[in-house]
């Protein structure tokens, strides 16, 4: 008898187990919590928020759109994560637009395969955060709704038209369909040379031809000794921009699809621009100045290269990145003075990425709402963007009289009312320089804003630098084909340009491989479909 | 009689019934994970990207999947790289154990024991890392600097282990070595501790030397637990991923790719919507192919171990 009840007992366990491992809440979504200072939802849904009323945003026609009681947004790490302060953010966004909203927020590396999971599942959040690829794709597919009746009705439109933000949008639009809203500008990427690194090498002119610029790379590494010059995440990016990491070296080459002058589509990496980038970055690989080990390197391997002084050159984003790596190189010791190229003549401009957007899915029941309450209001001009642009005080910024770093050799005081940033809570002895929107890429002008004296003077010369020569990148629509052999042809084209850069092999052994294996009928097949749209 | 026997059963299990409820949990389970995931099955003939309903397209996946030549590439790469590596591994833990067993210090022998075990359990990202700086291109590459040291290499030519065809393959079976080998040896291990002393002794008195006793006792006693692991894990080689994953590059694709990496990289190296209905085709082949490996071990496993297969 006593058998019975012990194995009836231990079944019973098992099963119940096994039926609590099926209704288990993903450890990921978060619920902003009562006891983590969040306001409730409003009960008078369909009121204005107060932002958008400062920001005098109402208008008769949004006032008959229902504002969404919940929604379940999906966000990368561009949004704070749960170390830096998300739940006070969230409870404040919370407040400001009477919004119960749930967090789902992978790590940031693995969002997209995240996001592909999530899709695949059937189980849409409301709102999500995409790049231009994946929102091309998405968009075709059904999965994301068209907001461009929504936009261009919208009082955020004309917002966005004062302050020059508006093309921004127009850029985004695919076959008439508007899938995303961008927070911002997509920026992009300059090159930082160590000024330390060019005083030892005698250089007093920064280099304006290709020529000039390898010349400086040579010098550079005979001044310092050391193994490598410059480095990058990958010889070829699988994502669009593609290349804007090694700018220098691809000069006019592209390696994916773009509509020519004419309209038609072709692929760039056939092309005999793409070869004579694949030489140069074989010379650079064998002559020492390109760290053969950037096939493996994640962003943040060469980000740490360069903040330790293994590398003097490094192509990154402009703006608020210029701050941090200047303070990264200081507390590592360094001189933190960086000269920032402008693109070299074979460059021209440097490339001004499609901007990550916020969608809606088709899933969202209340779609013109989410898009007046939450996307629209996000770029209110009022304190719903000054929450996205500079997060919530107390916890990111402050007015109150205090000394940061006070035990440091570089302590910084503010006076009472001075507004300043907090310092980072994951990574402490940084502060931080913005939240989500950049105060630099804004699309809508934002009121009081604070960004003259926030933003350090080093990220205000490299933004500036980067607006004045930069050309805006395009969204390359999906199609059929598209979806079927990109994964391989990408794959095969990567591995391609990092075999030649290595001197694996030659550039003609490389585009025979090509031509072989039948990645060049794929890339046809591509361009047919693009073209036939 | 068929009535007789139904009853019978029905009577055995009643009067057992306590050890089926107990199995009850464990065949839900089962069931829940092992086999109603096998429905999915039915995407490998179907045109599926998650979003839109599968379209049924026949057999056009695996038409695609034999035309490529990535995925053969991989299928290759994983049979080749699976089977070497065990061979390998196998064999420096038998040398292991025969080492570690003529060490007559307890203490020392402990020791050692637990220093080439660690390495097992350290994640295969821990020890991407390491080898990637040991066998880094540069001043800061243990091995490169130390062949330059040596003479044998120009610092201006220093060899990118893990970023060279040529040189993967060597590197990752050197890295398994280092990883696998301790762990594998405590099998080898525990059946050298079962060898009967007597045979030794009556060896010594034939007049055995320590190599005479090694290849006419050790060898043969330690034969059939080699061939039982050799076989146990040949029924598992489709089933590389991490290793291969996280010390390949886009250099080194063509020797490195193996099918479950192949499959990775059609689903997330796009930005394109992957075609499930494909990747699934891939992975049936992948298990059919397991399934086929599992079945002839199986037999061969019931000839070495006397009748007594693995499945």
């Amino acid at each position: 008898m006593k058998k019975k009840v012990v194995s009836l007992l231990l079944a019973t366990t098992m099963v119940v187990s096994l039926v609590g491992c099926g209704g288990g809440s993903d450890s990921s979504t978060t619920e902003p919590a009562a006891d983590a200072g969040t306001e409730a939802p409003a009960a008078d849904a369909g009121t204005e928020t107060e932002a958008a009323a400062d920001a005098g945003t109402e208008t008769e026609a949004a006032a008959d759109v229902e504002k969404p009681e919940e929604i379940t947004i999906m966000v990368d790490g561009t949004v704070f994560t749960e170390e830096n302060g998300r739940d006070q953010f969230i409870a404040k966004l919370e407040e400001l637009t009477g919004i119960k909203i749930n967090v789902i927020q992978p790590d940031h590396d693995a969002y997209y395969d995240v996001v592909g999971q999530q899709i695949a599942s059937g189980d849409w959040p409301d709102v999500l955060i995409l790049a231009s690829t994946q929102m091309s794709s998405y968009g075709s597919e059904g999965v994301l709704w068209d907001m461009a009746d929504a936009w261009n009705n919208s009082e955020l439109k004309k917002r966005q038209e004062a302050f020059n933000g508006a093309g921004v949008v127009e850029s985004m639009f695919i076959d008439g369909h508007l899938y995303g809203m961008p927070a911002a500008h997509g920026n992009g990427c300059v090159t930082y040379v160590k000024q330390k690194w060019l005083d030892d090498a005698g250089i007093t002119t920064l280099p304006t031809n290709f020529d000039e610029y390898y010349d400086m790379l040579l010098k550079l590494k005979e001044a310092e000794g050391v193994d490598y010059v410059v480095a990058a995440s990958g010889f070829l990016n699988a994502e669009a921009p593609f290349i804007n990491y090694l700018p220098e070296f691809y000069q006019d080459a592209w390696p994916s699809f773009y509509q020519k002058d004419d309209g038609t589509w072709a692929d760039g990496f056939a092309e005999d621009s793409m070869k004579a980038a694949m030489e140069r970055l074989a010379q650079g690989v064998k002559d020492g100045v390109l760290d053969p080990e950037s096939t493996s390197y994640a962003t943040s391997d060469v980000r740490n290269k360069f903040y330790d002084d293994s590398l003097g050159v490094f192509t990154y984003w402009a703006g608020t990145w210029a701050s941090n790596i200047k303070n990264n190189c200081e507390n590592n010791g360094l001189d933190g003075t960086m000269a920032v190229l402008e693109p070299i003549a074979e460059v021209g401009e440097y490339i001004d990425r499609v901007s990550p957007a916020w969608c809606i899915t088709t899933a969202c029941e209340n779609p013109e709402g989410v898009f007046k309450y939450f996307i629209e209001a996000m770029q209110d001009g009022g304190d719903v963007q000054f929450l996205w642009t500079y997060g919530v005080e107390g916890t990111h910024w402050s007015t109150a009289a205090e000394t940061l770093y006070a035990d440091t050799d570089d302590p910084k005081t503010y006076a009472e009312g001075e507004f300043h940033m907090l310092d980072n809570l994951e990574t402490p002895g940084s502060q931080y320089t913005k939240a989500h929107i950049d105060p630099m890429l804004a699309l809508t002008e934002l009121a009081d804003d604070p960004r003259e004296t926030t933003v350090a003077p080093e990220a205000l010369e490299a933004q500036d630098l980067f607006n004045t020569h930069s050309v805006g990148a395009f969204v390359i629509p999906s199609t059929d084909a598209m979806n079927q052999y990109n994964g391989d042809l990408m794959t095969e084209k990567q591995s391609l340009v990092t075999k030649v850069a290595l001197g694996e092999m030659t550039v003609d052994e490389a585009y025979a491989e090509y031509e072989s294996g039948g990645y060049a009928d794929m890339s046809q097949q591509i361009v047919d479909s693009l073209n036939a749209q | 009689m068929k009535e007789k026997k139904k009853n019978k059963t029905m009577a055995k299990i009643y009067k057992y019934r306590g050890f089926y409820l107990m199995f009850l949990p464990v065949f839900v389970f089962a069931i829940i994970f092992f086999y109603a995931p096998m429905l999915g099955i039915r995407y490998a003939f179907t045109n599926y990207n998650g979003i839109r309903e599968p379209a049924f397209t026949r057999l056009e996946n695996f038409q695609r999947m034999f035309s490529m030549q990535n995925f053969w590439s991989a299928f290759w790469n994983t049979i080749q790289i699976s089977i070497i590596k065990l061979l390998l591994t196998t064999a420096f833990a038998v040398i292991v154990s025969i080492l570690l067993n003529e060490i007559a210090n307890l203490l020392f022998k402990k020791v050692v024991q637990t220093i080439i075990y660690l390495p097992h359990f350290m994640s295969w990202v821990v020890t991407a890392s390491i080898f990637s700086l040991i066998l880094s291109p540069s001043s800061s590459g243990l091995v490169n600097t130390l062949l330059v040291n040596m003479g044998v290499l120009d610092s201006n030519n220093m060899i990118y282990f893990l970023g060279n065809s040529k040189w993967w393959r060597p590197a990752y079976y050197i890295i398994n070595l280092w990883k696998e080998t301790g762990w594998q040896t405590v099998i080898f291990m525990a059946t050298l501790a079962g060898i009967n002393t007597d045979l030794y002794e009556a060896a010594a008195i034939d007049g055995a030397g320590r190599w005479g006793k090694m290849w006419y006792i050790t060898f043969p006693q330690l034969r059939n637990t080699i061939l039982t692991v050799i076989i146990l894990n040949l029924a598992k080689v489709m089933n590389l991923f991490e290793s291969a994953f996280v010390l390949q590059n886009d250099a080194v694709l063509n020797v490195s790719n193996v099918l479950e990496t192949y499959i990775y990289y059609q689903s997330f190296n796009s930005g394109a919507i992957p075609n499930y209905g494909y990747t699934t085709a891939v992975g049936l082949f992948k298990s059919l192919v397991g399934c086929v490996l599992v079945l002839v071990c199986n037999q061969w496993s019931k000839k070495v171990r006397e009748g007594r297969g693995i499945v």
